[in-house]
């Protein structure tokens, strides 16, 4: 006869291992089997489509590959160090972070201005939402098309509108004028920012903006401290995705401006780093120098996004941290 | 590391790939799925009768379509395919060991780059047992796709155009020159070089500072290809007899820069400052804005439908400088080539065959786009419209100034070009001496060359 004092606790029992019953399959692994055949399509794009074609990118770029020659040989890092040693290479990567810098807060900038505007109670606000947002649909190909014909010297409607009013015609297709083009056509596209800061503006508590009117707040005041602060993340997201936008930026410069005959007719100040990428490697054919050329471009938007990230955590306000705190 | 069997692991891995997408930029990869024929061995078959299966075209839907194709599927017995021409396409295919069949592509200036590559199949076997194109009715165009390794024009046969244009020839709108009072281009005296500049300015028409109507538009198929002829017919040469530098110091080649910098600063015709919207001269001679172009023959096919252009169109002999050298060049000569790895030559060669010198040559040499690649099908060229009986007999008599030159195998042409376009608005806006100019175009030019010459070794 046992007590309680000298009882000796049992350690629990582990449950049992439930028992397989011959020709069943086990539930866990019928659903893994099941889930990896759900996303087996997108695995075997992502391998085929993302994975190989960046590895063979990757293993492009430390050839002399010219994409058609049989001959190809192995040159190590070569292209990467000559890329530091091409003059042309450099001066189209600060032009097009120059771009960057100059289009991304003016397009920005443009649409938040605009989403303001039309965020308020005014007549006809959903036709006009609809007409500044209707650029932004406009295939980009057909966009730099259509700004190459306003801006053509000769033919072009803003050389007549200038003749109408009777000033001289421009050569706006050229350097210098030719990046004024490209600013405007990026301009133009800039309901697509509309919509999102608009978006971003819908999503703000009203009860904050009237409480900061009952506290007598000037619009400035609500402005700067409480749609800006809410808007923040929004912004940051149309940063980040404008700078990665910004520095690959290809076709509206090929069409826009210069011949339409390829890459090396562009304007010197449209030659920005994808047409130089485009250069080397369809006009040029030194598939592995282009290659390098898109590896360098990719650890560049890398290191920017980080770094744009990185600063942002000081100024952007998050309503929900990620740890689910407010 | 070096790869020199298309059969290597770097293709079948390519080949088991599926697709490949090199970058963002559009250089995009995709590949197909076979390895490449290891049976690279011609068995010509003359007319192509005996060819069976399946061939891949690659050319341009206004050349070789699917109407075409249709067309040579029913007269041969074989499954024709095309696909659209595309250099991207074209390269990914012949990297994953999947080329087309036949290719379409530029004589003049493609054929030593891509015998240099080793891309290209020796057609000559094809050639000399075909009952359709015998040697002595082959015309002497069809020379420029030849290369023997050193020099283009002689060597094997790697190509045969489809019909070509001698592309100096000049093309004018004699109202325009009538307008003014400018006397028409002779038809069998060529113009000088700096008369028909002279003439550019007096045929301008300008309202304010817009140009209305272009008073000349030399620059052709390409500059590096105008200033090579220009060079040439100053009695100098542009590129080395070992095609693997240029000098654009010689005072010749310095001739030929001094003429187009002068061209381009009277600004009378499109130039890379102020290009012509409409990309080609085509449509701007059909509205009555062009007095004069160095298009070529070929030109004239557009007018055959179009009789306001037709009334006004006259054709002239290629221009030259007063060296009295003279000089007829063809740039283009465009056809078709057969890629090395393809699978199925012999069939191929049928179709080529029947494109280049059956029906649909016959058709072609009828139709006035240029001019026919045998010299018995040019009799079928139109000859009923005034004008095209005009430019017939031009074109016949300039046939004798012709001559091949040799391009280089070291760089596409493209990349020459942009190395010019790209210099080209400092030496026109005078930031940029001649002399500068062309010390700046060998340093560029000469060491894409030389990088070229090094990634053929």
């Amino acid at each position: 006869m046992s007590s309680a004092l000298t009882e000796v606790r049992r350690p629990a029992e582990a449950p049992a291992p439930k028992q397989v019953v011959r020709g069943k399959k086990p539930p866990g692994l019928k659903k893994a089997r099941t889930f990896y055949l759900f996303v087996a399509p997108w695995i075997i794009g992502f391998v085929t489509l993302t994975v190989f074609p960046l590895g063979y990118a990757f293993w492009l770029s430390l050839t002399d590959s010219d994409g058609l020659s049989p001959r190809t040989h192995f040159v190590g890092f070569d292209n990467y160090m000559e890329i530091f040693r091409d003059p042309l290479t450099l001066s189209s990567l600060g032009k097009t972070g120059l771009f960057a810098l100059v289009t991304v807060p003016l397009s920005i900038l443009a649409g938040l201005l605009l989403a303001v505007m039309l965020n308020q109670p005014i007549r006809g606000r959903g036709l006009l939402r609809g007409l500044i947002y209707l650029p932004a649909v406009v295939p980009p190909v057909g966009a730099a098309l259509t700004f190459r014909l306003i801006f053509d010297r000769d033919a072009g409607a803003a050389n007549g509108i200038l003749s109408g009013l009777g000033g001289s015609p421009i050569t706006w297709l050229v350097d210098p004028n030719v990046r004024y083009v490209l600013y405007a056509l990026v301009l133009w596209g800039c309901g697509g920012a509309m919509i999102i800061s608009l978006a971003g503006l819908q999503d703000i508590p009203r009860e904050l903006l009237e409480a900061a009117q009952v506290d007598g707040a000037s619009y400035w005041q609500t402005f700067t401290r409480i749609t800006v602060p809410l808007l923040s993340p929004v912004i940051l997201f149309q940063v980040i995705t404008g700078v990665i936008g910004s520095l690959q930026s290809f076709a509206p410069l090929l069409l826009s401006s210069g011949s339409l005959s390829g890459a090396g007719a562009v304007p010197q100040g449209n030659y920005m780093y994808m047409i130089h990428v485009f250069a080397q490697y369809f006009s040029a054919s030194r598939f592995g120098y282009a290659s390098a050329m898109l590896w360098l471009l990719f650890a560049v938007i890398l290191l920017v996004t980080l770094v744009i990230i990185k600063v942002s955590a000081r100024t952007v306000f998050y309503t929900v941290e990620p740890e689910g705190k407010k | 590391m070096t790869t020199t069997n298309p059969g290597l692991s770097r293709r079948r891995f390519l080949a088991l790939g599926g697709a490949v997408a090199g970058s963002a930029a559009g250089g995009a990869l995709a590949v197909g799925c076979s390895p490449a024929s290891s049976t690279n061995t011609p068995v010509a078959t003359g007319t192509g009768s005996a060819a069976k299966g399946a061939v891949t075209v690659m050319s341009q839907a206004g050349e070789f379509g699917p109407k075409e194709a249709k067309a040579a599927s029913q007269a041969l017995g074989l499954t024709v395919k095309t696909v659209e021409y595309d250099l991207t396409k074209l390269t990914a295919m012949l990297a994953s060991g999947n080329p087309p069949d036949v290719v379409r592509g530029m004589g003049a200036t493609e054929t030593p780059y891509l015998v240099a590559r080793q891309v290209a199949e020796n057609l000559d076997p094809y050639f000399e047992k075909s009952s359709l194109i015998k040697a002595d009715d082959i015309d002497p165009v069809n020379d420029v796709w030849r290369y023997d390794g050193q020099k283009q024009g002689s060597g094997p046969r790697y190509g045969f155009a489809k019909d070509y244009s001698q592309d100096c020839t000049l093309w004018y709108n004699g109202a325009l020159f009538d307008a003014a009072k400018v006397t028409r281009p002779s038809a069998t005296t060529p113009l000088l070089l700096d008369e028909l500049l002279d003439e550019g300015k007096r045929l301008v028409k300008r309202q304010g500072a817009k140009v209305s109507v272009y008073g000349l538009n030399p620059n052709g198929l390409g500059l590096f290809g105008q200033l090579t002829w220009m060079t040439d017919l100053a009695g100098g040469k542009l590129t080395a007899d070992d095609l693997a530098s240029v000098d654009f110091s010689s005072p010749e080649a310095q001739r030929a820069l001094t003429w187009y910098l002068e061209y381009a600063k009277a600004g009378i015709g499109p130039t890379v400052l102020n290009p012509d919207p409409n990309g080609w001269d085509g449509p701007t001679f059909q509205a009555g804005r062009m007095a004069a172009t160095l298009s070529g023959y070929w030109l004239g096919g557009l007018f055959a439908g179009d009789a306001k252009s037709a009334k006004v169109a006259g054709f002239a002999p290629a221009p030259q400088f007063d060296t009295g050298r003279r000089v007829s060049p063809c740039f283009g000569a465009t056809g078709l080539w057969m890629p090395k790895a393809g699978k199925n030559k012999d069939a191929a060669w049928a179709v080529m065959e029947w494109f280049l010198a059956g029906d649909p040559a016959k058709a072609r040499a009828a139709g006035g786009w240029g001019i026919p690649p045998l010299k018995s099908l040019q009799k079928l060229m139109p000859q009923k419209l005034p004008y095209q009986k005009q430019a017939y007999d031009v074109q016949m008599a300039e046939k004798e100034h012709f001559s091949v030159t040799s391009y280089t195998p070291y760089a596409r042409q493209d990349a020459i070009n942009a190395v010019i376009t790209r210099e080209l608005p400092k030496a026109i806006k005078g930031a940029m001496p001649v002399g500068q100019f062309a010390d700046t175009l060998n340093d560029q030019i000469n060491a894409q060359l030389a990088d070229g010459k090094k990634r053929l070794r």
